[in-house]
Parts: C-alpha cells; sequence; structure tokens
C-alpha cells in the first residue's frame, strides 16, 4: 500500500468526536440519534462488519426531560443474583443517585443485544454537567443538533425585555394576582 | 449462507503473486487418480487411464500424476496444489470426457475454488472515480475553528414558529401600521 493510499484509509476511518447537549432532550429520542452516530450508520461506508462507529460526549445529563409522567412511571428492574436480590427503582431515584444513568440505560437499550453492543457503549462518554475535561473536549469537531428546541424559562429573561413585552390585555385594578 | 457453511472459507478471488503476468506457474502440482480395475463405476475412469493419462503426462510436465488401483472402491480424484490445498473430487459413474474435463479444471485453477466463498460477485480496480468518502467530505466552513459545545451548533435547523413569535409579529406588524397612518395623516396636513 502506497503512502498516498494508506493517508486515505486513515482519513475514510478516522473516529470523529461528536457532542450533544441533553438540556431539555427526551433521553429515549435522542438515544436514536446517538445511537447511530456511535455505531456509524450515518457514514456510507457503514457496514455491520465494519468497525467505523464516532465517539459521542453527552452533556448535562442531568437537565434531560423525561415525556409526561415517565418519572414516576418508569422502573428501573436489577437483580443481583441471589434469592431475593431483585430491586425496582423508579427514573426519579436513579436520576437522582446517578444522574447519567437514565440516559446510558436510554442508549443501551436502543441497541441490539448483541457482543458488538458493550464496545459500543466504550465510545460513548456522559457528563452529568458541562463540566467537560479538557482531553476530551479537544477531541470534539462536532455537535449533534438536538431534536427539541429549549424553551426560555421566565425567570431567565431579563427584566427590561419582559416589561416591554406587548400585553394581549391589562389586568383590571382589582385582579388579585397569584 | 446457511448453517452448514459457517466454517466455509471466504475471500476475494486472486492469483497468487501476480500468476499469469509476464510468467505463469501451473498451481497443480499432484494429481491422483483412484481407481477399481473391475467395478463398474470406474470404468470411464479406467478409459481415461488408458487413452488419455499419458498424453496428459506429456503435456504437462510439472505435475505428478499418481495411478492407484485399488479393489470395489469409488473412482476418486484428489489434486495437491503449490499453497497447500488438497482437492477430493469422486468421479463414480462419470465418463472419460467428463474426467479429462473435471482434469482440466484442477490444472488451471489455483485452489480448491469450490471451498471458498466468494464475498463478492464483483471486482474493480477503480473503486471510486470521486475517490472515497472521508468524514471531512462537505464539512460546512463554519465548523472550522469553532468552540465546542455551543448554543448556535445544538439547535435544531427547523422549527416550526411558535403561537408566541406569531403574536409578537402580529404586534409589530400593527405598529408599522398604525405609525404609517400617523405619517400619512401628518402628510395630508402639511399638503393642506
Amino acid at each position: 500500500m502506497s503512502i498516498a493510499k494508506r493517508v486515505q484509509q486513515w482519513a475514510t476511518f478516522a473516529r470523529t468526536w461528536h457532542i450533544y447537549d441533553c438540556t431539555w432532550q427526551n433521553p429515549f429520542e435522542s438515544a436514536k440519534l446517538v445511537k447511530s452516530h456511535l455505531m456509524g450508520l450515518q457514514k456510507p461506508i457503514y457496514h455491520p462488519m465494519n468497525d467505523c462507529g464516532d465517539h459521542v460526549v453527552l452533556i448535562n445529563t442531568r437537565e434531560i426531560a423525561l415525556p409526561g409522567d415517565e418519572w414516576v412511571k418508569r422502573v428501573y428492574f436489577h437483580h443481583t443474583g441471589y434469592p431475593g436480590g431483585a430491586s425496582w427503582t423508579l427514573a426519579w431515584q436513579l436520576h437522582e443517585k446517578d444522574p447519567t444513568m437514565v440516559m446510558k440505560k436510554a442508549v443501551y437499550n436502543s441497541m441490539r443485544g448483541n457482543l458488538q453492543r458493550r464496545h459500543t457503549m466504550q465510545r460513548l462518554h456522559l457528563f452529568a454537567d458541562d463540566q467537560v475535561p479538557e482531553e476530551i473536549l479537544q477531541n470534539v469537531t462536532n455537535q449533534i443538533r438536538t431534536p427539541r428546541s429549549i424553551p426560555q424559562r421566565l425567570d431567565h429573561i431579563d427584566k427590561e425585555t419582559l416589561e416591554n413585552f406587548p400585553n394581549i390585555m391589562d389586568y383590571p385594578k382589582d385582579y388579585i394576582l397569584r | 449462507m446457511s448453517n452448514s457453511h459457517l466454517f466455509l472459507k471466504s475471500g476475494f478471488p486472486r492469483a497468487p503473486l501476480q500468476n499469469g503476468l509476464g510468467r505463469y506457474v501451473c498451481q497443480l502440482q499432484r494429481i491422483t487418480l483412484k481407481f477399481c480395475k473391475n467395478n463398474g463405476s470406474s470404468r470411464g475412469m479406467r478409459d481415461f487411464i488408458e487413452n488419455h493419462l499419458l498424453d496428459f503426462a506429456k503435456e504437462n510436465p510439472g505435475i505428478v500424476v499418481y495411478v492407484k488401483p485399488r479393489r470395489h472402491r469409488t473412482p476418486v480424484l484428489v489434486g495437491e496444489y503449490l499453497n497447500g490445498e488438497r482437492e477430493w473430487m469422486s468421479c463414480r459413474n462419470s465418463t472419460q470426457e467428463e474426467i479429462s474435463k473435471w482434469i482440466d479444471l484442477l490444472k488451471t485453477q489455483n485452489g480448491s475454488s469450490s471451498s471458498l466463498r466468494l464475498r463478492k460477485m464483483w471486482h474493480t480496480e477503480v473503486p471510486s472515480i470521486q475517490g472515497p468518502w472521508t468524514p471531512f467530505l462537505l464539512r460546512s466552513p463554519d465548523a472550522q475553528g469553532q468552540a465546542y459545545p455551543s448554543v448556535e451548533a445544538s439547535k435544531p435547523l427547523e422549527t416550526p414558529q411558535t403561537a408566541t413569535e406569531k403574536l409578537i409579529e402580529l404586534f409589530r406588524q400593527q405598529q408599522l401600521e398604525a405609525s404609517e397612518e400617523a405619517h400619512d395623516v401628518l402628510n395630508k396636513k402639511r399638503a393642506e
């Protein structure tokens, strides 16, 4: 193999690092997106026997938004293997214990259970907040666009904008605002 | 591919050491013809040995030919190749024409072709005229030197207009119209 061809090979199979902001995102919707980047499904060279998956850095996993009443209805099962070792943890309890776990399990469960799955998961880097180590951040060359836009919170809007915001109607003087 | 082919070797068709470019080395090294002197199933093999085998051996001095008579057994062709492979082939009830065709096949191939699953049914020396794909192909120039994580790069590309945005737009339009009307009134008064 000539030098030019060797470099071509490196370029084609180069691992890209992606970053994904989980703020206000549905973990199960995001997991499909993250999975396709982890496995390299978005590449034209993809083949199941071809090791072309990318690294994905997930930040702000503490800020994920589960749909509906999933925080109280979703249950994570674990069994220690001993008799009576079964345990059921609600999603909000798991999230309190480890804020990266719900997102990690969502990505893990979105992939098919085969021998490759655990190796693919090694390429996933989860962070509860936006504090990412410098040596990881310097590899990142792409950001994955989120499927949902982040709504702006009322207490985060500055006071001037809020006062100048057009009102549909004025409250009557004797109206009690709670 | 079925379960019976799980251990079948797979690969691409290739000539060892560019065989046939400039010089040709016959890859078949040894051939053994096993047959029975009495049995009817060996009749074609016996005919072949009687009529064609000496010519074959003279034409191909690079191939060692063994002839092995054995009682009441099926006639068999065994070829051994330069790459160490050994191919066994039953010639039960074959005619001498069939046998000479099979031997010709063994002579011209460079290994047992039936024990290799072809990974692809096509071959090209020029896989792509545009050049192979790389992850850096067709990347937006904005991505150059951008700091991550960034808020702009995280936003979804197409978002439908929200009710709030629609209201603000209506409000702006209303204000514009009002100011234009005031402007018109002023102009009229000036004209008077």
